[in-house]
């Protein structure tokens, strides 16, 4: 089956997005996403690297629409993943750390679960299924429970669930941080290439520079509350200079602000 | 790794011989034989402890329709239990004010014993069926929705967010995750209610019906005959462990995806 390349993912427009939750035990407000501004064009590879409880994954959650923006607006294209929530069914896919496979299912039967959601027809669902896992390298476990398959093999279960409704946006949450060095690596290759064969817009949340700098066209560095630290084009870097970068977006995190070799 | 197609699988072991339970109960009947001999020895009256060839006796003059009566009770009862119970568990997880409401009743229907249901309903109702079928599922049907209810909260969250990010709509969040993620509760719930159902029918039909194991027992106690109560003890004891024998072969089926 080949993929079909669409007209284009639709922008994605990030304006003065705030998010604030309120602590159960002391009624006080979390600000967990500070006035971001951040615009992604189509079919961009992002990186999103930040340290631990700066608002990457509520960014995430916002992302994928079940997180309402408190204040400002996210919109892919002109609608609002939150407010048009059945309008991206089908549209926006995700990539977890954990694989999330549902255990009573085959491989097959995962990768064809966001399908029996969109409603497609039930042959239409076994064949695009069945190619994507053929395409990760799992034909011969179709019929495999996730128990019975390794940590990498689950993983790209997941990344075929994810591809197989072809979406203009693909979401992937610290999808290969919990891999081994090797698999991850090949993993994140596999990604990359089928995100770009799609057409489709993929915004990557990580925390590992190297994979940061690896995969995305674009690197954004989130420091507390989502400030938007530094929004780096990588392709602006020579290869050679990956080690400056490295450390000047390590630095940058560090001290909460952008290291002057970045501006 | 090996090559998994279902064909490869080892296949799911469909009887094993229970030679332990034969060889008890075995023992048991001996001692049971041998006490029965005994009794006039022991200064216990001898129609009190039939002996084993009393009870077959009576086994063999049990009316079937009778058993067929209280199962089809049980069975209706329990399907209805459970249908109900699960219907509110899914409302009650979709709606918090609701199951604020509703979680202190139910508490409250469980706190009521089961006589004082039977009393109410001979009380309240005239139909014969419908006091039984009444006094099971309100005993029955807040078993099966605290155990599903719960079940449903115990769904990982990363499921539930996985789910989600999907965008199902709430039918399909029921049936894609929540029904299959709760079938291994649900199959503990209907062993328990099975277990439960065949003891309130039973008290059910002794008070206030003119058919069924129930009312055979009261019949057989009125006539003092202790061989006919066995008898059908013995029945209700088999109709509970075929009911729970089903059940598990259901359950080893629909969960073989289990490690």
């Amino acid at each position: 089956m080949n993929i079909a390349v669409r007209s284009g993912p639709p922008p994605i427009e990030v304006r003065g997005l705030r998010k604030l939750f309120w602590q159960a035990t002391s009624g006080q407000a979390v600000v967990a996403i500070d006035r971001l501004d951040l615009t992604i064009a189509p079919r961009e590879v992002v990186a999103i690297v930040g340290q631990t409880g700066c608002g990457k994954s509520t960014f995430f959650d916002m992302m994928i629409g079940l997180e309402p923006p408190t204040e400002g607006t996210l919109h892919i294209g002109d609608k609002s993943p939150h407010a048009d929530f059945d309008y991206f069914r089908g549209k926006i896919a995700t990539v977890f750390q954990q694989d999330r496979l549902l255990p009573w299912r085959s491989a097959l039967d995962n990768v064809k679960l966001p399908l029996e959601l969109i409603g497609m027809h039930e042959e239409e669902q076994h064949i695009r299924a069945l190619t994507w896992l053929n395409r990760l390298g799992l034909g011969n476990f179709v019929n495999a429970y996730p128990h019975e398959l390794s940590g990498g093999m689950r993983q790209r279960v997941a990344i075929a669930r994810a591809f197989v409704v072809q979406p203009d946006i693909l979401l992937a949450d610290e999808a290969f941080g919990h891999l081994d060095e090797v698999t991850a690596a090949e993993l994140r290759e596999t990604f990359l290439a089928l995100a770009r064969e799609c057409g489709s817009t993929a915004i990557l949340i990580t925390h590992q520079l190297e994979e940061a700098i690896g995969v995305g066209d674009r690197v954004v560095v989130f420091g507390k509350s989502a400030k938007l630290l530094a929004d780096i084009r990588v392709a602006a870097w020579p290869k050679e200079k990956y080690a400056v970068l490295r450390e000047a977006i390590q630095f940058t995190l560090q001290n909460n602000q952008a290291d002057p070799r970045l501006l | 790794m090996t090559i998994l197609n279902d064909e490869l699988r080892e296949p799911v072991r469909n009887f094993t011989f229970p030679r332990h339970t034969l060889v008890s109960l075995l023992i048991f009947a001996a001692f049971w034989e041998v006490l029965s001999h005994l009794a006039p020895v022991l200064g216990i009256p001898p129609f009190a402890i039939p002996s084993l060839l009393k009870i077959g006796r009576s086994i063999v003059t049990i009316t079937p329709i009778d058993i067929v009566v209280t199962l089809a009770r049980v069975i209706g009862a329990l399907l209805a239990s459970f249908v109900l119970g699960l219907a509110m568990a899914m409302a009650m997880y979709r709606s918090e004010t609701l199951e604020k409401y509703l979680h202190p009743i139910v508490r409250l229907f469980m706190a009521v014993p089961v006589v004082s249901w039977i009393l109410f309903a001979v009380l309240w109702f005239p139909g014969v069926e419908f006091r039984i079928g009444f006094v099971l599922v309100v005993v029955c049907g807040p078993v099966f929705l605290i155990d599903t209810l719960d079940a449903m909260r115990s769904v990982p969250r990363e499921l539930r967010h996985m789910i989600k990010s999907f965008r199902p709509t709430t039918l399909q969040f029921f049936v894609k995750l929540m029904l299959p993620a709760i079938v291994p509760t649900i199959f503990t719930s209907w062993k328990v209610n099975i277990s439960l159902a065949i003891r309130v029918v039973t008290i059910a039909e002794l008070v206030g019906a003119v058919t069924g194991i129930g009312h055979q027992l009261s019949v057989a106690q009125e006539l003092f005959s202790v061989a006919d109560v066995f008898a059908w003890t013995i029945v209700l004891v088999a109709l509970l462990f075929m009911m729970e024998a089903i059940v598990a072969r259901v359950e080893t089926r629909l969960l073989r995806w289990r490690a």
